[in-house]
Parts: C-alpha cells; sequence; structure tokens
C-alpha cells in the first residue's frame, strides 16, 4: 500500500490540488500559517491515498476524485468538526502566539484589536484623541503660518543668494540708515562678494487718464534690479540702459494684479501711455503675479543713480550674493568697500577714521521679508511645542494608569506565548492609532483655524497668501504625530514589556501601578509642572507687556480722529507756493463740513511707516568734532494739526497762521528733546538748526512744548520730536487729520467732495481712523497673547489633570494603607496631609525645575516685552502661585477620598 | 438507512476505543488507521476524513496518543499516531467497560458474543 503512495507511481494525483481544497476548507478556521501547513499536509496526504486506491481498483480519475470529495464533505463541514479541536488547544494563534506570520498579518491583528480596545473604552479614548487633535491642529495651524512666511522659499530663481544690507547707527539711535546714490554706485562698483545689486525706493504714484484718479504703491529701481531677482516679465521688457534719464517716470512697468485691474489683462498694454502724477510714461513691460517687491508696488520706474549724490540717504539695498559666499562673508566685503571708499572721499566722509569701521547690517531677503512677525512665530512654534510635550507627558501618564489596569491582560498573553516585544509592539500600535486619529481630527483644526487666520487684515502677517496646507505642512503634521506616539506610547510599552507575570496573575490583584510605573509617571508629574511654568511665566510677561502698552500715553487721542492721504502731484504743482494754496483750499472747505471739530496735516500720521529724520542742533549743545548728533524726528505741520490729534502745548504755544513762510522760523519741541538739551533750563526761546544748514535764517526758535508722541508703535522709546509750521517748510504728500464730534468714518464722502472739488484729479488714499490705526499696530500682539494664553491655559489644565490622575491612583493603591490609619487612629487632617504632601512634592520638584527653565527661557522674549523686565519677579511669583493652587486643588479631590475610607470595609477585603 | 443508524451510534460510543486499540502495539497512520477499520468491520464501520482526524487530534489533546511526523526516503511526511501511558490506561478501562457493557446486552437480549 505504501508502495502505491510512492512520487513515482504514474497515477499520482497532483498533491497541491488536495491540499488547495483541504486549505479551502480550513480558511474559516483562521489558523497560525504553520498549523494550517501541517493540517493540510496531512489531510491532503490521505486524500491523495484515497485517490490513488480508488483509482487502482479501476475507478476513472474524475470518478475517483468526485468520490474522494464526496467523502471528504459527506459528514458536514470539515471546519465546524475541526473548530473545536484546533481552537481551544491554545496552540492556534491568538494574540498570545509569538510572531509566526507575516509582518503585514501582525500589523492588521495590531490595529484590529487596538481599535477594539479604543471602542471597549470611549471615554478614555475621546480624552486623548481630543488632546492630541487640540495639539497636533495647534502646532500644524502655526507650523503652516512659520512655513508660509519664514521657511517658504521666495519665488525668485536661487533665492537663498538674495540679500538686503543697510547700515545701522546705535549712537545716534538709528536701527537702519539707508544709503546714498554716491555711496551705492561705489558699493556696487567695487564689491566682489554679489552677482549684482540693486537700489530702490519706495513711494506712490496717483494714476490719472483711467477714470477716477488712484493713488498706487510704487518703487523706483535702478536698471539692474529686476536682474538681481532674476525674474523675466511676463509681458514687454524691462528696463535697458540709457531709461534712467533726469527726466524720469518716461517708461515704467506694471505689475499683474494692476495690470489685471486697470487694463483687464489686455496685452496690447505694452506700450501704452498712462500718466503718472500728471505725466506721460509708457508701459514697457508686466512683471508675472509672483513678483512683489519691495512691499505692495504696482508700477516700477528707472531710478537715476548719481554718484556724485551724498545728500539724499535714502535708497535701500537688495542684493545677489555670488554662489559659495556667506552670509558673514558678503557683509565683510561690504564693510571693507564702504571703509575703503569712505577714506578716499574725505570731502563727503570728513570724520571717517582708519579704524571706525562702517557698520553694515545684511540679512537675507525671506527674513527682511517676515519683518516682525518672525520672533513672535518662533516663540508661538516652540509654545505649542511645549504644549504638546504636556500633552504628550499626560496622556503617557493616562496610558500608564491604564496598562496597570491591564495588567494581568498583558500576563494572560505573556502565559499564552507572546514575547515582550509582541506586547510592546501591540501598545505602540494602539499608540500609534490614537495619534492617528488625533492627527486627522487636528488637520481638520488646522483647515478651520487657517480659514480664520485668513480673515486677519490684510498686511498684518506678510506673505499670506503662502500660507496653506501643503506637502511639507503634512509632512511636519505627520512627523509631529509619529513623535508623539512615539513620545507617550514608549513608556508604556516598554514597562508592558517587563510585565512581571506572578504578581500580576495573583489573585487580589488590583490593577495598581508597579513601583517603578509609578515613579515614571510621577517623573510626567514633574515635567508638567516645568514646562506648565515655563508657558505661564511666558504668556504672563507678554500679558504684563500689552498691559503696559495699551496704559501707555501716546502723546495723542485716538477716539474720534479720521487719516486720509493726499498728495499734489509735481511736477503739475511746480512750487511750494502752489502746493500750500492747494492745501490751504482742501483745509478750509473740510473745515466747513459739519461735526468737524479740527483738521491738520502732517507728512507723517502717528503708527504709519515711515519717519522723515533730521541732525537737529541746538544752539549751545552742537556736538564736538567725532560726537554723534542725536537725531530727531521733524514734522512739518499746520496750526490745527495739534488740536486734531488731541495733542495739549504743555508750555508756550502751538503754531499759528502768522507763522508764515516769510515771519520768523519757529519750532515746537516735545518734552523728550526739551529734557535732553535743556535738562535745567527754559526750553522756551532756545534756538535750533539743522546741522550743517547754513543759510542766512537757519534758525529756528523754539515757542511750544508738547508731550511726546509715538511715531511708529506704541511699544517705541520715546524719541527727541521737532515741529516746524508746515507754511515754512513745504511737502507734497501729507495726511489729513480730521478730529469730529461723530463718526469720524461718515466724513469720508464729504471729504473726498471737498477734496474733488479743489482738484478733481487728487485721490484720496490710506483712509482709516486712528483709532483702526492703534488697533491694527497691535494686531500681532494681541494675536500673539491671545494664542500663548491659551496654550498657557491648556497647558496647566492639563497639568492638573495629570496630577489628580497621579495622585488619585495613588491613593486608590494605598486604600489599605489608609483604612489601618484611619484604625490606629489616623484622623482626616493626618490622612489629608499625607495624600496633599505627595502632590505637593510633585508639583514643587516640577515647578522649581520650571523656574529654572524658565529663566533661561525668557531671554528669547526679550524683544517682544515691553515695560517688563524679562526676570519680572511678580510675574514669577504669580505664575507658581497658580501652579501651586492648581495642584492643591488637583490633589484635594484624591485626598479627601483617602480621608472617607472605611477601615472596617477595607481590612475586611 | 439502518445501517447509516447504526454507523453512526456504534461509532459514537465505540470510535475512541477503535482508534486507541488499533495503536496499541504500533504506530499508525491516519489513512493507515481507516483502511484497518474499514476492512476488519468489514465494511460495517467507515471514517472518512472529516471524522477521523478530529477524532485523532481530540485524543491527541487529551494526550491519549502522540502524532509525530516520519519522513522516508522517497516518501511524503506522514504522521504516525501511537498510545501514550495515558491512553494505554485509557484502553484498558474502556475495554473493560465495553465488555461489560457488551456481556449485559447479550444477557438482556440473547444475542452471543462472536
Amino acid at each position: 500500500m505504501r508502495d502505491a503512495t510512492s512520487d513515482s507511481d504514474p497515477r499520482n494525483s497532483n498533491q497541491h490540488d488536495w491540499r488547495t481544497e483541504i486549505a479551502e476548507r480550513l480558511a474559516s478556521l483562521r489558523l497560525a500559517p504553520e498549523q494550517e501547513a501541517d493540517l493540510a499536509d496531512e489531510l491532503a496526504q490521505h486524500l491523495e491515498d484515497r485517490f490513488r486506491e480508488l483509482r487502482i481498483r479501476g475507478e476513472s480519475e474524475g470518478d475517483a476524485r468526485r468520490v474522494v470529495l464526496e467523502e471528504l464533505d459527506g459528514e458536514g463541514s470539515l471546519a465546524s468538526r475541526l473548530r473545536d479541536v484546533v481552537r481551544r488547544g491554545g496552540s492556534t494563534a491568538t494574540l498570545g502566539t509569538p510572531a509566526r506570520g507575516s509582518l503585514a498579518a501582525q500589523l492588521r491583528q495590531d490595529i484590529s484589536y487596538a481599535v477594539r480596545t479604543m471602542r471597549r473604552t470611549p471615554g478614555f479614548t475621546a480624552v486623548v484623541v481630543l488632546t492630541l487633535a487640540l495639539g497636533i491642529g495647534a502646532a500644524t495651524t502655526i507650523f503652516s503660518v512659520v512655513n508660509g512666511v519664514l521657511l517658504r522659499p521666495l519665488p525668485y530663481r536661487d533665492p537663498q543668494q538674495l540679500v538686503v544690507f543697510f547700515g545701522t547707527s546705535p549712537e545716534k539711535q538709528l536701527a537702519e540708515v539707508s544709503f546714498p546714490s554716491g555711496l551705492f554706485v561705489a558699493i556696487r562698483d567695487k564689491s566682489r562678494a554679489f552677482t549684482n545689486m540693486a537700489a530702490f525706493e519706495s513711494f506712490g504714484f496717483t494714476i490719472t487718464g483711467t477714470g477716477d484718479p488712484v493713488r498706487i504703491d510704487a518703487a523706483t529701481v535702478s536698471l539692474d534690479f529686476f536682474r538681481v531677482f532674476g525674474t523675466q516679465p511676463l509681458l514687454g521688457r524691462t528696463f535697458v540702459a540709457g531709461e534712467d534719464t533726469p527726466d524720469d517716470n518716461r517708461v515704467s512697468m506694471i505689475s499683474y494684479g494692476l495690470w489685471q485691474r486697470m487694463f483687464g489683462g489686455d496685452s496690447s498694454v505694452v506700450g501704452r501711455v498712462i500718466r503718472l502724477n500728471g505725466n506721460p510714461s509708457t508701459v514697457v513691460g508686466v512683471m508675472p503675479p509672483e513678483f512683489a517687491m519691495p512691499d505692495h508696488a504696482e508700477i516700477w520706474v528707472p531710478l537715476r543713480l548719481d554718484p556724485t549724490r551724498f545728500n539724499c540717504w535714502c535708497l535701500d539695498m537688495v542684493g545677489r550674493m555670488k554662489p559659495g559666499v556667506t552670509e558673514e562673508g558678503a557683509r565683510r566685503d561690504l564693510i571693507a568697500t564702504v571703509d575703503a571708499f569712505a577714506l578716499s572721499r574725505r570731502d563727503v566722509f570728513p570724520d571717517k577714521k582708519p579704524d571706525d569701521h562702517a557698520k553694515i547690517i545684511l540679512m537675507p531677503l525671506v527674513q527682511r521679508i517676515a519683518g516682525d512677525t518672525r520672533t513672535p512665530l518662533l516663540v508661538l512654534i516652540s509654545a505649542v511645542g511645549v504644549l504638546l510635550l504636556i500633552a504628550c507627558a499626560n496622556i503617557a501618564n493616562l496610558l500608564l494608569s491604564r496598562a496597570a489596569v491591564r495588567n494581568r491582560e498583558m500576563a494572560v498573553r505573556c502565559c499564552l506565548g507572546a514575547s515582550p516585544r509582541r506586547i510592546a509592539t501591540q501598545l505602540l500600535t494602539e499608540s500609534a492609532l490614537l495619534a492617528g486619529a488625533g492627527a486627522a481630527l487636528g488637520l481638520l483644526f488646522a483647515v478651520a483655524a487657517l480659514k480664520l487666520i485668513r480673515r486677519l487684515p490684510e498686511g498684518q502677517i506678510p506673505r499670506m497668501d503662502q500660507v496653506r496646507l501643503d506637502p511639507i505642512v503634512l509632512l511636519f503634521a505627520v512627523g509631529v504625530t509619529a513623535v508623539c506616539a512615539l513620545l507617550f506610547g514608549l513608556a508604556p510599552a516598554l514597562r508592558a514589556a517587563r510585565v512581571d507575570l506572578q504578581t500580576n496573575l495573583k489573585d487580589g490583584s488590583r490593577g495598581s501601578a508597579s513601583g517603578g510605573a509609578r515613579r515614571l509617571s510621577n517623573v510626567f508629574v514633574v515635567v508638567q509642572f516645568a514646562l506648565s511654568l515655563v508657558l505661564l511665566a511666558g504668556s504672563g510677561l507678554l500679558l504684563k507687556s500689552f498691559k503696559r502698552l495699551l496704559s501707555v500715553n501716546p502723546g495723542f487721542r485716538a477716539e474720534n480722529v479720521l487719516v486720509a492721504r493726499l498728495q499734489a502731484p509735481y511736477p503739475r504743482y511746480g512750487d511750494a507756493k502752489m502746493v500750500r494754496s492747494f492745501y490751504d483750499r482742501v483745509l478750509e472747505r473740510v473745515a466747513t463740513i459739519p461735526g468737524v471739530r479740527a483738521v491738520g496735516l502732517t507728512p507723517r500720521a502717528p503708527l504709519t511707516r515711515g519717519n522723515p529724520q533730521n541732525n537737529v542742533v541746538a544752539e549751545g549743545k552742537e556736538p564736538k568734532p567725532g560726537e554723534p548728533v542725536v537725531v530727531s524726528n521733524v514734522r512739518n505741520i499746520t496750526p490745527g494739526y495739534f488740536d486734531a490729534m488731541g495733542t495739549p502745548i504743555l508750555k508756550g504755544r502751538g503754531f499759528r497762521a502768522s507763522d508764515g513762510p516769510d515771519a520768523p522760523r519757529v519750532a515746537v519741541v516735545d518734552e523728550t528733546f526739551a529734557r535732553h538739551y535743556w535738562p535745567n533750563e527754559e526750553a522756551l526761546g532756545k534756538r535750533l538748526t539743522d546741522q550743517g544748514d547754513t543759510s542766512a535764517n537757519h534758525w529756528w526758535t523754539v515757542v511750544g512744548v508738547v508731550p511726546n508722541m509715538r511715531h511708529a508703535s506704541l511699544g517705541e522709546s520715546p524719541s527727541l520730536q521737532v515741529y516746524r509750521p508746515y507754511a515754512q517748510q513745504t511737502s507734497w504728500t501729507m495726511y489729513l487729520m480730521v478730529r469730529s464730534a461723530r463718526e469720524p468714518r461718515s466724513l469720508i464722502s464729504a471729504i473726498r467732495g471737498h477734496v474733488a472739488a479743489v482738484d478733481p484729479e487728487i485721490p484720496l488714499y490710506e483712509v482709516r481712523t486712528m483709532e483702526e490705526a492703534v488697533s491694527s499696530s497691535l494686531l500681532t500682539r494681541r494675536l500673539t497673547n491671545g494664542l500663548l494664553t491659551a496654550f498657557a491655559t491648556a497647558a496647566f489644565v492639563l497639568a492638573a489633570i495629570g496630577i489628580y490622575g497621579v495622585i488619585s491612583i495613588g491613593v486608590a493603591g494605598r486604600t489599605r494603607e489608609f483604612g489601618v490609619r484611619i484604625a490606629l487612629g489616623a484622623r482626616s487632617a493626618n490622612v489629608l496631609h499625607l495624600v496633599l504632601q505627595q502632590g505637593v512634592w510633585l508639583a514643587g520638584a516640577g515647578i522649581v525645575i520650571g523656574l529654572l527653565g524658565a529663566t533661561w527661557v525668557v531671554r528669547f522674549l526679550r524683544s517682544l516685552l515691553f515695560g517688563v523686565s524679562a526676570f519680572d519677579v511678580p510675574t514669577f511669583v504669580v505664575a507658581t502661585a497658580v501652579l501651586v493652587l492648581v495642584a492643591v486643588v488637583a490633589c484635594l479631590i484624591p485626598a479627601r477620598r483617602a480621608t472617607r475610607v472605611a477601615p472596617a470595609v477595607v481590612l475586611r477585603e | 438507512m439502518v445501517q447509516a443508524m447504526l454507523d453512526r451510534e456504534l461509532k459514537k460510543g465505540s470510535a475512541e476505543l477503535l482508534i486507541l486499540s488499533l495503536v496499541e502495539h504500533e504506530p499508525r497512520h491516519g489513512y493507515e488507521l481507516s483502511k484497518l477499520i474499514d476492512s476488519r468491520s468489514n465494511g460495517a464501520i467507515r471514517f472518512h476524513v472529516a471524522s477521523l482526524y478530529p477524532l485523532l487530534y481530540r485524543l491527541e489533546k487529551r494526550g491519549w496518543i502522540e502524532g509525530r511526523w516520519v519522513e522516508k526516503a522517497g516518501q511524503r511526511r506522514r504522521r504516525y499516531y501511537r498510545l501514550t501511558a495515558e491512553g494505554r490506561r485509557v484502553l484498558a478501562a474502556q475495554r473493560r467497560n465495553w465488555r461489560q457493557f457488551v456481556e449485559a446486552i447479550a444477557r438482556i437480549t440473547g444475542v452471543q458474543h462472536a
């Protein structure tokens, strides 16, 4: 018989057929692959033997096969008969078995098990997923802003080579100094670190002849400007040599946006003549939509670089570094070039000494564009990172305490043959699944949050159009999720892998955490408190700064003031007299509008960009040779300006109509200026002059003193300010300031009407209320504070939950001990004290570490603080007190539970 | 029909005894066992795959028999079952019970032991 089974027998059927038949029938049992293979081998061999026997007896192959299959299925399903035998034996694949199957099968198993576990504990799952969703959502949102504003490459060729540079003069209190064209030409021709560089100056044009007159942001740029960025025009060409003629603005380039808006995207725009400030200018090219330099410029005209001009330090510079040149290398090259030039031109730089090097700041263009948002963004992304760490510590603790409850489950699985590694993998799968669910929900949060952020007023966050959920942001979210899963999943997984079978299987084991797990939980609580303190202290400092900022007296009253900008276009308004006559008529007419209390003009309204400055010296206080002159802000204003701004005259008088062009020159100074030059003297009657002014009537007599006015921002340190009568020094572009008795916006159309009545080709632009200006100047701070406060609140809530959980579990594990103590006469107070002590120890350790950490971290906040030291003791005290209070309250609940332990019940158990 | 019923009833009560007896003196594989039962009962009792192997596994799980893979040159591997010490005790007890049962039936029905 055995011979008949030999493989060499010609009637041998294909054994794989039988194996397949068997395997199909066993599939529903889901056996471990190895076991299934054994069974199939044995049963297939049987069928094979039977088949061969039938064939030997003379049955046809088909009949023999039919008989064998009938016998196989004639007694009911094979699987159902085998189920009890092979399943219950414990040798089949339950979760306990060491990994035998493929990784994919194991993963499937782990995931389905994890899903079941999550479903069994919906509350726990919800808390974890929600905590993570908020954390990951916040992190993703802020990262997408960081990515768009700080990280995403600028849309120019090799953007990492693009830098801006400018001088700086701390001794003159000037953070940034632009260059004169003579100096720029020298640098451009001598410097070796740059492929090319360009100079530009921002200003604005009024376009007429295409409907209502409109004011457009513009820039005058040197011929190389577009070449520096490596951007080709969409239509037409850029400027060519010879177009930088003195009679400027003959040719112009326009932005994509302006082309669409004003010319409907008509490609015949190239060659068309537009009127800029009334002068004809031929459009030679249209730039592509992504080109946005500088700022919001929509028209570019050629800049004439005069190598002999040194009087206007007003050019900004941008350059492309040669490949391989570092920022520091480029900066040193610039310094050497400027030094060499200054020493060779004693006529322009008489005070230059060989060992006195030029002070130059050079930074990547992308950083320049991010501007003031850079620090707050970095602070926020760090804060959200800290918050995520706290959340992870919290979740790790939750998992640890649940692991304690699940100790027996783990032990049973170990007994069934699960390797520690297998159990750890299973737990990590659960963590990964929780993190994944949190991330999915978090991304939804991020989408919603980004929608809100996009609603912010334009111009608050640069490159806002670049902020979106792109692949890099998604990659970040995935990375953060993975790190979170590891952070909160690793500790419980490692603990579970070292599960102690004996103790855990013993009856009466209460599901309390082992000593090691408890220590780990304690560490997490300490970490949470430490990190929370850092966040609380940081946000406390910012909140206090903000409060200080709001209480700053800006030197004006913002309510009921309307601000609007006007420009008398040159050369249609060819001289100061024409300009004055235009503005006088505007002022006269606006003053007649019902509800207008006061109206004035200034070349720069507070909280707008730009700040005209001069080297003003006081008579008898001239700086000694080599000593720097302190620079003053200079504003040429009309008599109504102080009234319109609500600025009181502290001493003397304001300007009058009689301070005309031919009257004696007079000035009003602010108290900072008065204190600086005449700390113990009367400022009134003193005389001032511009450094270097040698004209006949160069003295300005001080006739009044006003409070310091915050010009660039509420947080700026008070600068020296000098006011002069507009009639004695005229500018073409002015801000109209109107104080009204009613809602200021209701005046806009009336004011527009009056301006148009004086000159229909002059538009009113940049119209807003002073209150809007103030609030928009605070918006970034408000946002930063709001977010940071939210993070800090979330942090200490999480810390509270964390310590509550740990103490609760501690109390649950010590019920018997408390019972005994109470039975032996311990009073409630003693027990309460015992429990609270543990909590206070943990919180205290965290707070001490947090205080040390905070003193190190707050230094990064310094540039955001106002009127508060980074080591502000009250803030730290309050933060500490808040956390101690939180800890005590969180511990009080389980502590009271401990005092209510009934000794009789506990001891009987 | 009657044959089938007898078959089922007898198998239920006696199957364990049959298997244990057949592996008492030498290890046998599954097909061999089914052939032996078939031939020695003259075809009255038949075990096919779906009934034989669950039974074998159950006996093995109880520790009465023990299966072992044996590979011989030129053949596929086969699983041979042998009686364990525990199985030997069970077999003795079952034989005793079976004999008492058959004798009791015989006394009542007058059917003589073959």
